[in-house]
């Protein structure tokens, strides 16, 4: 009976201290209307940021905040879109989460940055610009848009992004690229790995490079590239066989390749100081 | 009415205050028509236009985090409301003080790095022109090593696993700016190593700016 009276205390002072952080616990919701091509930004210290399409015309803005401990900063200037987690005396880490969940007009452009929650963005046709510390990035179905990342550290994954204006910089995040395609797309990386899963599109630019991480591209047989690739201290490694073109610099063996395939409409450039590149076959 | 007499209550007309003779002249009058039409749509486009320069919320909070830090203003004591204002800003006014400030010091510096690289240039054989086009190549290691260090101890104020990262970050865009400018000098005529030059400084600036970014702990 004693036993029982002290598995109950325990269950009771889990579950009280468990309404007591529900209780701190705060849901916001915010609607704005907006015209066409908005601009939504929202401002993170800790905590995620999501995005979606909606249909209407209006922003809706879903948030949980942790505490009272930091609260939303929000306007509305003219077609453009504010939110900004205000850390009020006292805040940290914990208490200063604030969860964001947004429904923006899909033509919209949105800029997000979080020191260390995910940030997502997906099924949008405006530019996304996401910014983090130590930050997932997530982006997916976006067409005809910039799509601008940069980060310290934590992956970044890029995913269906069509006709795109991509530029990605991030010191020791690893970035996958699959099924990215657009007029530019510029990797930029120190030590973390750059991946990219694709056809290289049809008369686009590429430009995949890093310090010290490695550099994986495949492509199917039939992609229409002119590629050049180079590592000054790893190792390149190419399943295709190429059409010889000509360098400004000596090609060595196993250091560099370069060549084209098919109609060569698009050119990509792969280069790193020690990381090994390997240009493979889907 | 005519068109002379239209034109000399435009202001009054613009404003709302409209009476049955100005709406008669309005109805008959194409020109004048088109007129009010053209003037109401640029003062509809300076309207946005004035909306769309209001800083984001983000350079807002960073200033007020900054001036919180120096002293300079407190913890208002107010329940949390929602919508920033600058009604709700008493220290407005600082802002821009702070912005003349900091151009001011902007300046001292660029003429004291300009003063800086006119005696290096002096005193330095002349570099390959490639190279000598980058706009940070002339930043030495200790200068960048100095600054890291101030960066560092600013951002180990926030914590030390922080300091940790940002310590392990810098290392990694160092060994890549080094790597970039041995290359570009051994060999001018390298495109790669020039944009990766260019590359490893703008991953250096992200760094510095998200350190020193008082939005972002």
């Amino acid at each position: 009976m004693q036993r029982l009276n002290g598995g109950a205390k325990l269950v009771s002072a889990v579950v009280l201290s468990g309404a007591v952080l529900l209780a701190a616990e705060t849901r916001k919701e915010f609607h704005f209307t907006v015209g066409a091509r908005p601009t939504v930004s929202v401002t993170n210290q800790y905590g995620s940021v999501s995005v979606k399409p909606a249909t209407a015309n209006q922003v809706t803005v879903t948030a949980i905040l942790r505490s009272d401990k930091v609260e939303i900063d929000k306007g509305q200037s003219g077609n453009r879109v504010d939110l900004l987690s205000h850390l009020l005396d006292g805040a940290n880490a914990e208490n200063g989460r604030v969860d964001y969940e947004l429904a923006v007009p899909s033509d919209a452009s949105v800029i997000l940055s979080s020191t260390s929650g995910p940030l997502r963005a997906e099924g949008l046709h405006g530019d996304v610009t996401l910014e983090g510390a130590n930050t997932n990035v997530d982006v997916r179905e976006i067409s005809d848009a910039h799509v601008h990342v940069k980060t310290l550290n934590g992956p970044i994954t890029l995913t269906n992004i069509r006709d795109g204006h991509v530029e990605i910089t991030s010191v020791s995040g690893n970035i996958t690229l699959h099924s990215v395609s657009g007029p530019h797309v510029q990797v930029n990386s120190n030590s973390g790995w750059i991946r990219y899963d694709g056809d290289f599109g049809y008369g686009g630019e590429y430009y995949l490079s890093s310090h010290t991480g490695d550099i994986d591209a495949t492509a199917p047989q039939d992609a229409s590239i002119d590629i050049t690739a180079r590592s000054v201290r790893g190792k390149v490694e190419n399943d295709f066989p190429l059409q010889p073109k000509h360098t400004p610099f000596v090609v060595k063996a196993g250091s560099a390749f370069a060549g084209t395939m098919n109609r060569a409409a698009s050119s990509v450039k792969l280069f790193s100081f020690s990381g090994k590149i390997h240009l493979k076959k889907r | 009415m005519t068109c002379a007499e239209f034109q000399q209550v435009l202001p009054e007309m613009l404003e709302g205050d409209r009476n049955t003779e100005h709406a008669a002249h309005l109805a008959s009058c194409s020109a004048c028509s088109d007129l009010i039409s053209d003037l109401k749509a640029i003062s509809e486009a300076a309207r946005q236009l004035r909306a769309l320069d209001e800083p984001s919320p983000r350079v807002w909070n960073s200033l007020e985090i900054e001036l919180r830090r120096e002293g300079l203003i407190r913890q208002p004591q107010r329940e949390p409301a929602l919508v920033p204002s600058r009604a709700r800003r008493p220290w407005a006014w600082m802002v821009p003080v702070a912005a003349v400030l900091l151009v001011g010091f902007g300046i001292i510096v660029y003429q004291r790095g300009s003063d800086q690289q006119a005696e290096m240039a002096k005193n330095q054989a002349p570099v390959a022109p490639a190279v000598a086009v980058l706009p940070a190549s002339n930043v030495s290691p200790s200068h960048r090593s100095d600054d890291d260090r101030q960066l560092l101890e600013a951002v180990g104020t926030r914590s030390p696993e922080t300091r940790a990262q940002y310590a392990v970050d810098l290392n990694h865009v160092n060994a890549y700016i080094q790597d970039a400018e041995q290359s570009a000098q051994s060999d001018p005529n390298d495109e790669d190593a020039q944009q990766s030059l260019l590359n490893a400084y703008d991953q250096r600036a992200m760094l510095y700016q998200m350190a020193l970014d008082r939005s972002l702990p």
